[in-house]
């Protein structure tokens, strides 16, 4: 059976006490016996070394050693004497009761002794008392009778020896009586810890039984109660969470079943790209199940979804890219980061936690997209071949006319000088309009195919100064008809980029021409170099400027700058928006800054980073 | 020299020839045909120096004419100036495809005709 720690302790004590109690009595009782015995021994001895010496002279004056020798040996039967010797005047041991010889250490000590009690040890014999008595003062000799020290230690050993025995016994009632005492108080102890530890693994209908009035009896009470109150608290208290657990279940159920019945696809990624959650509409857009998809990384959906994600965590903008869907569909994914912020403090560093993805099926806007393309692709031809008939006849007949006619007429007339005039402007007015109708159809045309994504983008290593020199040749007609400067300064060993020459050259001439369309005085200049990993290309003029109120809308389409009405700029009212379109497709950003009056800004960058195509480019196939 | 000029529209065609007859210095035969089948035959026939080819026909359009002409290249020297409404990037991609050296879109200039027809010959 384990000792309870109290018995363990109470034990401890209790052997410690017992030993003090022993050694102290020991000690005490022994020294006292002891000295009581050697008073007794020595008075003993006393008594009888005085009775010989007087018996020896009442019946001798002369020592007669027979007589001595009879009346000592009576005494060596009395307890406590070793021997008794006599010796004469002169020292002469007369008569002893040594067997069989006089040790050595009596017959050194005999001279010196003369009288009183010494201490001896006699080898092969013991410690004794030697205790002197003279026969008349000396005259006659003295008697030793020597008292055995031995039995003084043999007799307070056995009185120790017997108090020990006797403790020893008191001792194993105590430890029984205390194991007794210990257990009556440590069982219900015992008892309560069980229950307390019941307590601590909240079986609260746990009972203890101590039914004593003591301390114990009162503690086994106050548990117990107290028990009964937390259970009362805790069954509250579960009441109330199962309560609210249900209604959280309520309202978790609610979102899911809003998330999963949304006709948006909804991914959510964390930070290293891996898909967490998904809603029922993702599984259909991409044929995988819940399972495919949940835990692995988003490149599982395509790269364009590894762009995206890699993007959207990157940053806190929203980040848009267009995917492909199985069964011949497409979609538009937006993607926000989810940051760390908008959760409770626990977090440790704010930062960005993953990418919450929206999927929109569009492919019903794209087939419309494209429907509305070919619309346009069809009207435009067929504008086309009557506007080919109307300029082509108004051109033979002002050449007709020129060539024909005015050399027949009478330029003396000056009304009929008056009317040619009037004829040859209009024709300029003619045909001059005619072409800004064919270069709408081609921009109309040109912005629907970019907007609605079916244009084929031949992408190429080229170098910015080809697309800069090549733009600037095209114009450079109406560069010198204006007698602008042109300041070119392009950064040296510029890194060539990834894009489609021909759009690019395309928007060159937009910039450098509306630069030309606005500009009366001054100079144009065009630089380009190498910031933030981009090649930002600037065009900068010294013309009319944008008003501050059209900035915002300058890349819209058929926005012009200036009154319409009154100052009516030759245009389509489409370059900027087409620009806006070919630049964005690049994955670079177009922007102005302007002083009305003083001149305007265009910018545009290209990323320097490779491209492999652009999303759209699927759709063309 | 012989110029055929194929297209479904006659007033194309109209101005086309008159065009032609600017070129006062140059004896020019001129022959028409209004779709694709036609515009075979004829061609056939009379082995044509020039054509002016619209791609939007009916029956058989310019580039299969063209791809007809790629596959077996005719015996004589013709030359096919594509004459057309259809501009985009990838018309005149599969034109240069096709083994088409000249692309005019409408609406032209007479002057581009012109210019174009002296400097081939």
């Amino acid at each position: 059976m384990r000792m309870s720690r109290l018995f363990q302790k109470t034990l401890i004590s209790i052997i410690f006490l017992f030993l003090i109690i022993f050694i102290t009595i020991s000690i005490f009782s022994g020294w006292h016996l002891y000295n009581n015995l050697t008073e007794e021994y020595k008075s003993k001895g006393t008594a009888i070394a005085s009775s010989i010496a007087s018996s020896s002279v009442e019946t001798n004056l002369n020592l007669d050693s027979a007589t001595v020798q009879a009346m000592i040996d009576q005494f060596l039967e009395i307890e406590g004497v070793s021997y008794v010797f006599v010796r004469d005047s002169s020292g002469q041991i007369i008569s002893h009761t040594f067997v069989p010889n006089i040790p050595q250490e009596i017959l050194e000590i005999s001279d010196a002794h003369k009288s009183g009690i010494k201490d001896i040890s006699i080898q092969g014999m013991g410690e004794f008392l030697d205790i002197v008595a003279p026969i008349t003062e000396g005259a006659i000799g003295f008697v030793h009778v020597g008292m055995n020290k031995n039995i003084i230690n043999k007799k307070m050993w056995t009185v120790i020896g017997s108090q020990i025995a006797l403790l020893s016994a008191i001792f194993a009632l105590s430890l029984f009586l205390a194991y007794f005492m210990v257990n009556k108080i440590s069982q219900p102890l015992n008892e309560l810890t069980e229950y307390a530890k019941k307590l601590l693994n909240h079986d609260f209908s746990a009972r203890v039984d101590i039914k004593s009035k003591d301390e114990i009896g009162l503690l086994a009470n106050t548990m117990q109660s107290m028990a009964n109150n937390i259970n009362e608290v805790f069954d509250r208290y579960e009441y109330a969470l199962k309560d609210a657990v249900l209604e959280l279940q309520n309202t978790l159920a609610y979102l899911t079943t809003i998330i999963d019945n949304m006709a948006d696809g909804l991914i959510v990624v964390d930070k290293d790209g891996i898909i967490n959650h998904i809603n029922s509409a993702v599984s259909d857009m991409f044929g995988l199940l819940e399972h495919e998809m949940i835990g692995k990384n988003i490149k599982i959906l395509g790269k364009n979804f590894v762009e995206l994600s890699t993007k959207s965590l990157a940053t806190e903008e929203i980040v848009t890219a267009e995917i492909n869907l199985t069964r011949n569909r497409f979609g538009k994914a937006v993607a926000k980061s989810i940051k760390k912020e908008y959760f409770a403090e626990d977090s440790e560093a704010k930062g960005i936690l993953g990418s919450v993805i929206l999927i929109r099926d569009i492919t019903q806007e794209k087939k419309v997209d494209k429907l509305k393309t070919e619309f346009i692709t069809i009207v435009s031809h067929e504008l086309r071949t009557p506007l080919t008939s109307i300029l082509g006849f108004v051109e033979m007949i002002e050449r007709k006319f020129k060539d024909t006619i005015i050399p027949n007429i009478d330029l003396n007339n000056q009304k009929i000088t008056k009317v040619i005039n009037k004829i040859e402007r209009n024709f300029d007015i003619i045909l001059s309009e005619g072409e800004r109708i064919t270069s709408l159809i081609s921009d109309i045309l040109d912005i629907s195919k970019l907007e609605s994504g079916t244009v084929k983008w031949n992408l190429e290593e080229i170098s910015i100064e080809d697309i800069v020199e090549n733009a600037y040749k095209a114009l450079s007609s109406l560069f010198e008809q204006k007698g602008l400067a042109f300041n070119l300064q392009i950064q040296p060993n510029l890194p060539k980029i990834n894009a489609d020459r021909e759009r690019l050259i395309q928007v060159m001439i937009n910039l450098f021409s509306n630069a030309l369309k606005f500009t009366e005085k001054g100079f144009i200049k065009c630089s380009a170099e190498l910031s933030n990993n981009e090649i930002l290309v600037k065009v900068q003029d010294t013309g009319i400027g944008i008003p501050e109120e059209e900035i915002d809308t300058i890349f819209e389409k058929f926005k012009q700058v200036g009154d319409i009405m009154r100052n009516k700029p030759k245009g389509t009212g489409l370059g900027l928006p087409i620009s806006k379109q070919i630049i964005e497709a690049h994955g670079g950003k177009i922007w102005v800054k302007s002083e009305y009056g003083k001149g305007s800004i265009f910018y545009f960058t290209i990323p320097l980073i490779k491209r492999e195509g652009n999303n759209n480019e699927n759709i063309n196939s | 020299m012989k110029i055929l000029i194929v297209d479904d529209e006659a007033i194309i065609r109209e101005l086309m020839l008159q065009i032609i007859d600017e070129i006062e210095d140059m004896e020019i035969q001129t022959l028409e045909a209004t779709d694709g089948l036609e515009a075979l035959e004829l061609i056939k026939k009379e082995k044509p120096d020039i054509v002016f080819l619209d791609i939007m026909m009916p029956k058989l359009n310019g580039f299969e004419i063209c791809r007809i002409f790629k596959n077996e290249p005719p015996s004589w020297d013709m030359k096919i100036i594509m004459l057309t409404a259809k501009g985009q990037d990838i018309d005149i991609q599969t034109a240069k495809e096709l083994g088409v050296k000249w692309y005019i879109t409408k609406p032209f200039k007479i002057n581009d005709i012109i210019k174009l027809l002296r400097e081939i010959v």
